[in-house]
Parts: structure tokens; C-alpha cells; sequence
């Protein structure tokens, strides 16, 4: 649009820079704001997670206690686990939840709109909406439980939100409730962008629609699935809100996750520099998924200039 | 340009303010004026601090009350930042061992000379003025009391145990619980699923199997204490108590239940004195439940006490020291702490209050008089499971073990206790 304010005839050519100037203030003001907003605060938490900090950070230097204590505590122990569980489950079972959706959905049907709003709806719903909806659904005294045993099966068993070791599958439900459908959103967009002379040139050879997905579509698929498992694996790292409605951590503390325990230390325990080393373990787990994804990235990009 | 004039002329009558704090006070134009900040900001204790605003300015103050609802580690974080920033309220809630700790970070106002006018010392349990006098000067001001283990009892699961005496031992409490659970009563223990609620449950347990070892341990801390055979038999209380409530409850509410209490299906809840002002706004009827002190093995009430309590902050400025004044003398007046205690359910700070007139409950009253009860034969303790025995960070310590235990039946006693000492000196 400048380009063409600038080639109109009678008006003197503006300077480069000065035409370029809207756009380098849109990006690059926010960019610098954010980047030194998050940097700024990462080493200030870094730099408390080294101090004896408890009410208010006050300066001091005592090493790496704070992160040993965190980690020998049995709250981060279990959040730590709790997390290979929830985010290996969750990422899994959103992608092919997602990926199912997709498919069901990419095959010409009457009402795709509606179905696909209603799939990507959960998306809107806040997750202290979720947790607090699905705890009540899961509870055995008032949800599903209850409606089954008032239909008359009274034998039905289904107390996962009340069950330590399986507490935590009621946060990957609920979870997956409310994601799936971005994963199935961003699967379409690739099925859709899967070309069609391909696949026409398939059914010319007389493949069938199964073999035309296992050997055509999905493998296409890849570089989508990457980037859902790794936006879906960020947000399983930092899940807070979900948890802290469906079960705040309970029954007992089965179901702590480690942005509870950050919060947990830091604000309920009053304890900054345990609370700051525990979210800098968080960053180096988050950093564990990010950095190889990067890697990957600049992998492809030099691959395809190469080719 | 007459704007800086006008401001700088202004800037040098505050610095001369500042310098002559005296010269101030003594032109009387200070109109007291504070600044407060709490979380109650609804139901009835919103309406009691609001009630408490009206005296205040009927009084000639100016009442800046900014309340931040939720948890009260909410209302910290508020506090936190303003400290932080320099500006810190005049006045806040806080309490405890809290007081203690966060006094280190700024400077609170020493309140001793009002106290001793008010005369406020002796009629003050002497474990609660201990809290509110760190390093022996007054610098907060309890303003009302709760007991954290009242024992409510339904009347219909009475009914239907066929029971009309209130227990007084453990041993009468399980008694009960086992007849109404014959009775048909679905669950004898009504409860909440939070934190608090379950360490309430633990301590209501260990200071009535004795008061003695619950200050040794909760209270100080001791190792032997600690590892005492009453840890154990108030762990193996707390497992009868969590075999009677209904495990579905979750990570509700304790309110979520009060309908099923009122109604039978659950018997008897161990609470705080609030739930009476919780079951009144629930519009349930005084008759539909008694109230009575906690299980105590010795037959003495025992009390665990929860006090909420406001701390002052040093402020220069002269109308928030003549508010600062004009509060501290509105919270230890005895007509005040009635009214008070009147909307929120609780008891009033002061022993001396007479509470045999209109407006307190049979509730009320029996609170009062566990508590009169308990400190002449000292087996008035501080609660922990409500912040008031330890820091928030050795309490939320210490809950964690409870908690799990609570919820995972294979835990044993021997173990539960084993695993309370380990998380006393890994908090410490």
C-alpha cells in the first residue's frame, strides 16, 4: 500500500526509511517491550532462585539450596511425575483425538461449519470454566456416576476424580475436551492443503481411501503434527488454571503439577527464592521441548534452501 | 507561570508537615483519615467491616477501606506490593505468627501507650497477645475470636441415632458416629475436601487427646513432641474420622454440604465457629443443630483459637496517624467488638463482654464460655491448620503430610507421624 502511495504521480518520493517507518514501529516496538518485559523478568527470577528470599526479595547468595530443597520435596517429586504422565497422555490423545476429527470432518459433509464451530468451542471456554464444569461431571456424588445409578445401573463405578492414582486422568479428559478441537483445526487446514492432483493421481492407480490416507495424506501430515505436539506439550508444562479447578492438586497432593507448586511456594508459602528455583526448573523443562523443536526448524529451513 | 508556584509552595508546607510532625498535629487540622486493606469484601464480613467503616466515620474519620477479595494470601500479595512500593496501608488485616514476620520487612506502629490506656492486656487470652506483641511491644490489634473446632451436630442424625447426649470425649464422639452410621445416617462425619478443612480435622484430634502434646509439637515444634505416641493416636482418631465422611466430596467446599447436614444424611461437622454465620445466611434454622466445644479427652473444653486481627503501618502523614489512633481505640472498644462479632458469628477478643443479652446465639455463648473455660485451666491453643501456630510455610508443611493422609487409606498412623517430623525439619 505505501508502495503504491509513493508511485502516485505529482508527490515527491518519500525516503525509504520514513515509508517504512509504520511498519518498523508495529513491529518492533511491541517486539523489544515483550522480548525485554520477558527477559528482564526471567533473570530477575533466576537471580532470586539464588537468594534467601521468603516474604520479599532481599539480595544474598546461597547457592543452589533452594533447588535442592524444592527438589527433594515430595510436592515437586510428585508434580514431576505427574507431568511425564499428564503431558505425554494429554499430547497424545489431544493429537489423535484431533487428528480423528479431522479426518471425519475433511470428508465433504453437510454441516461441516457447525461441526467444526462446535469442536473448536471448548476453545473459548476458559480452563477455570473447564475444571470447575468437569468437576462436577467426574464427581461420584452428583455427575455421571449418579445420573448412571439413577438410570439404574447401580453397580456403574466411575470415581477417577476421587481416586489418588487416577485423579489425574481426569485433568487429561478435561483437557483434552477443551483442545482437541485446535488440533483438529490446524490437521484440517493441512488435509485441505494436501494437493488434490495427488490424490486424484492415487485413485487414477486405483488406491483405495484408506491406503490413499496411510501412504498419500498422513505422511504429508508431519510437520503439522510436530508443531500441535509442541504448542499442546508448552501449554501441558505451564498447566495451571485446569488443575487448580478440577482438583487444586487433591485428592491429597496427587495431582500436583509443577506451575501449582510454583504458585504454591511462592504465595502461599510466602517462600520467593524456593518458589523462583522451582520456575526456573520449569523454564529448563519447557526449554528441554522448545530447544530440539528449534533445532528441527532451522534443520528444514536449511534443507529446503539446499534443495 | 502560576501553577508551579502554587505547587511548589504546596510541596514546601508538606515538607515542613513532614519535618514538624508536631507543628501538624498540634494545628489540630488532621482530619483522621486510614487507609485499610482486608479480604472481606462480602457476606458477613463484609458487612461486619463495613458496619465497623460507618463507626469510624461517625467518629470524623475518612474510611479508605480497599478490600481484595479471595484468599487472605491474596490480600498479602496486595500488602507485599504496596510495602514493596513504600506506600504500605495504615492499617491491614493480618495474623499470627504472620504478624511476627512481616513486622521484619516494615515498620509497624508501636501501639503500646493506647493499649495500656484501654486497659485491653488482661482481658486478652495470653497466647493470642503474645502474637500481636513481637518483641514485646503491641503493634496489632486482635478484633475477634474463632474456634476452629467447634463440634456441630445435626439434629435429624440425633434423631436417627436415637442419641440426645453431646459428646464430650473421643470416645463418646465415636460412640455417636458409629450409632448414627447404624441409624442410617450416610455419612456421621459432614466435611469439606480442602486443606484447612482436613488439618482442622488433625488438630481438633490431637488437642483434645491432649492439649498438652499439641502445644509441645504444633506449637513449638519439640522433636520429642513430635514423635510422641499422641502424634500417633491422633493419626489413627483422624483415620476413624475420614472413614466416616463421604468420600465424594472432593475438593468441595465444606458449605457445599450444609443441606445433607441439616437434613441427616451427614451427623456431625467439626468446624469453625463461622459455619454458624455460614448455616444462618444459608437460611437454616439455629434449632436444626447444636453446637458444642470439641471432643477432649480430659473432659475440659479445649479451645483452638483463630483471631483475626489488623496490624498497623508507620505513615508520616499526620490524618493517617490520628486514623491509626481513632481505629485502634474503635478495635478494643467493647461495644464495637459486639457489634462485630454480632453479624460475623464470632466471639469477641475480650473475656469481659457479656453475652447473655439479645443478638448472641446459644452458639455464641458456648463459645465464649469453652473459651473462658479453657484458658483458666490453659488448654487454650493456637490453631494451626488456620495459620495461627506456625508461618504459612511450616503450616502448608505440615498439611501436606495431613492431607494425603487423609486421602490415602494405606498410609499408617506410625508412618503419617513418622512422616509429620520429617516435614517439621525439612520446613524449618
Amino acid at each position: 500500500m505505501s508502495n503504491a502511495a509513493a508511485m502516485r504521480p505529482g508527490r515527491p518520493a518519500l525516503p525509504e526509511w520514513v515509508r517504512r517507518l509504520p511498519e518498523y514501529l508495529m513491529i518492533w516496538v511491541p517486539l523489544l517491550l515483550s522480548a525485554a518485559h520477558l527477559v528482564s523478568f526471567s533473570l530477575w527470577t533466576i537471580w532470586i532462585s539464588f537468594t534467601p528470599s521468603t516474604l520479599v526479595p532481599v539480595t544474598g547468595w546461597v547457592g543452589f539450596r533452594n533447588y535442592t530443597a524444592v527438589a527433594a520435596s515430595r510436592n515437586w517429586q510428585i508434580a514431576f511425575d505427574n507431568l511425564l504422565l499428564f503431558g505425554s497422555a494429554f499430547v497424545l490423545l489431544s493429537a489423535a483425538t484431533g487428528l480423528i476429527l479431522a479426518i471425519l470432518l475433511d470428508q465433504r459433509i453437510r454441516g461441516e461449519n457447525v461441526l467444526r464451530s462446535i469442536f473448536l468451542y471448548p476453545l473459548a471456554v476458559s480452563f477455570v470454566v473447564t475444571g470447575t464444569v468437569w468437576s462436577w461431571l467426574l464427581n461420584p456424588g452428583l455427575g455421571i456416576q449418579k445420573l448412571v445409578h439413577d438410570l439404574g445401573w447401580t453397580s456403574f463405578k466411575f470415581d477417577w476424580l476421587i481416586d489418588r492414582d487416577m485423579a489425574i486422568w481426569t485433568i487429561v479428559v478435561a483437557a483434552i475436551w477443551q483442545s482437541s478441537g485446535f488440533a483438529m483445526a490446524l490437521f484440517l487446514a493441512g488435509l485441505r492443503s494436501v494437493d488434490s492432483d495427488i490424490i486424484k493421481a492415487a485413485q487414477i492407480d486405483g488406491a483405495g481411501p484408506v491406503r490413499t490416507y496411510r501412504r498419500i495424506i498422513l505422511p504429508s501430515l508431519w510437520p503439522i503434527t510436530i508443531t500441535v505436539v509442541v504448542i499442546q506439550l508448552q501449554f501441558a508444562i505451564s498447566t495451571f488454571d485446569l488443575v487448580r479447578a478440577l482438583t487444586n492438586g487433591g485428592p491429597g497432593i496427587a495431582t500436583q503439577l509443577p506451575a501449582l507448586v510454583v504458585y504454591d511456594l511462592m504465595f502461599q508459602r510466602s517462600l520467593l527464592g524456593r518458589g523462583a528455583a522451582a520456575a526456573v526448573l520449569m523454564l529448563l523443562i519447557l526449554l528441554a521441548v522448545l530447544l530440539p523443536y528449534a533445532a528441527w526448524r532451522y534443520i528444514q529451513r536449511r534443507r529446503a534452501a539446499h534443495a | 507561570m502560576p501553577i508551579t508556584t502554587t505547587r511548589r509552595r504546596l510541596l514546601a508546607g508538606s515538607a515542613a508537615a513532614l519535618a514538624f510532625p508536631h507543628l501538624a498535629r498540634a494545628q489540630g487540622a488532621a482530619k483522621p483519615r486510614l487507609t485499610a486493606i482486608s479480604q472481606w469484601s462480602a457476606g458477613s464480613d463484609g458487612a461486619a467491616i463495613t458496619a465497623l467503616g460507618k463507626k469510624f466515620e461517625e467518629k470524623g474519620g475518612v474510611w479508605q477501606h480497599s478490600p481484595v477479595p479471595g484468599f487472605t494470601t491474596e490480600m498479602m500479595n496486595k500488602l507485599r506490593a504496596q510495602i514493596m512500593a513504600g506506600d504500605p496501608p495504615a492499617c491491614s488485616q493480618l495474623k499470627g505468627p504472620e504478624i511476627a514476620a512481616w513486622s521484619k520487612i516494615a515498620p509497624t506502629v508501636n501501639l503500646d501507650a493506647l493499649v495500656a490506656a484501654a486497659g485491653y492486656e488482661k482481658v486478652v487470652a495470653p497466647d493470642l497477645a503474645k502474637l500481636h506483641k513481637p518483641g514485646g511491644k503491641w503493634i496489632a490489634l486482635p478484633l475477634q475470636i474463632y474456634s476452629t473446632n467447634m463440634l456441630f451436630l445435626s439434629k435429624r442424625a440425633m434423631d436417627k441415632a436415637k442419641a440426645d447426649k453431646v459428646p464430650v470425649t473421643w470416645a463418646d464422639f465415636n460412640d455417636l458416629a458409629e450409632k448414627m452410621k447404624a441409624g442410617g445416617v450416610a455419612s456421621p462425619i459432614a466435611n469439606g475436601g480442602t486443606r484447612p478443612d482436613d488439618g482442622q480435622k488433625f488438630e481438633a484430634a490431637l488437642a483434645g487427646i491432649s492439649p498438652l502434646a499439641y502445644r509441645a509439637a504444633i506449637m513449638n515444634l519439640d522433636k520429642k513432641a513430635l514423635e510422641g505416641p499422641e502424634i500417633k493416636a491422633a493419626f489413627a482418631q483422624l483415620r476413624k474420622i475420614a472413614d466416616w465422611m463421604d468420600p465424594n466430596v472432593g475438593a468441595q467446599h465444606f458449605s457445599t454440604n450444609l443441606k445433607r447436614f441439616i437434613d441427616g444424611d451427614m451427623g456431625m461437622m467439626i468446624m469453625g465457629g463461622w459455619a454458624q454465620g455460614v448455616l444462618r445466611n444459608a437460611g437454616f434454622k439455629l434449632e436444626d443443630f447444636m453446637i458444642t466445644p470439641g471432643p477432649s479427652d480430659n473432659g475440659k473444653p479445649v479451645f483452638l483459637l483463630n483471631a483475626d486481627a489488623f496490624i498497623f503501618w508507620q505513615r508520616k502523614e499526620a490524618d493517617l496517624q490520628a486514623g491509626q489512633t481513632l481505629m485502634a481505640q474503635l478495635v478494643m472498644d467493647p461495644a464495637i467488638q459486639t457489634m462485630y462479632s454480632q453479624i460475623t458469628g464470632s466471639i469477641p477478643v475480650r473475656t469481659d463482654v457479656d453475652l447473655s443479652g439479645e443478638g448472641w446465639s446459644d452458639g455464641q455463648r458456648t463459645t465464649a464460655k469453652a473459651l473462658k473455660d479453657a484458658i483458666a485451666s490453659n488448654q487454650a491453643v493456637l490453631s494451626m491448620a488456620h495459620n495461627m501456630a506456625q508461618e504459612n510455610g511450616m503450616t502448608a508443611a505440615m498439611i501436606d503430610v495431613i492431607t494425603e493422609y487423609v486421602k490415602n487409606k494405606s498410609i499408617k498412623p506410625e508412618q503419617a507421624a513418622t512422616r509429620l517430623a520429617e516435614a517439621v525439619e525439612g520446613a524449618r
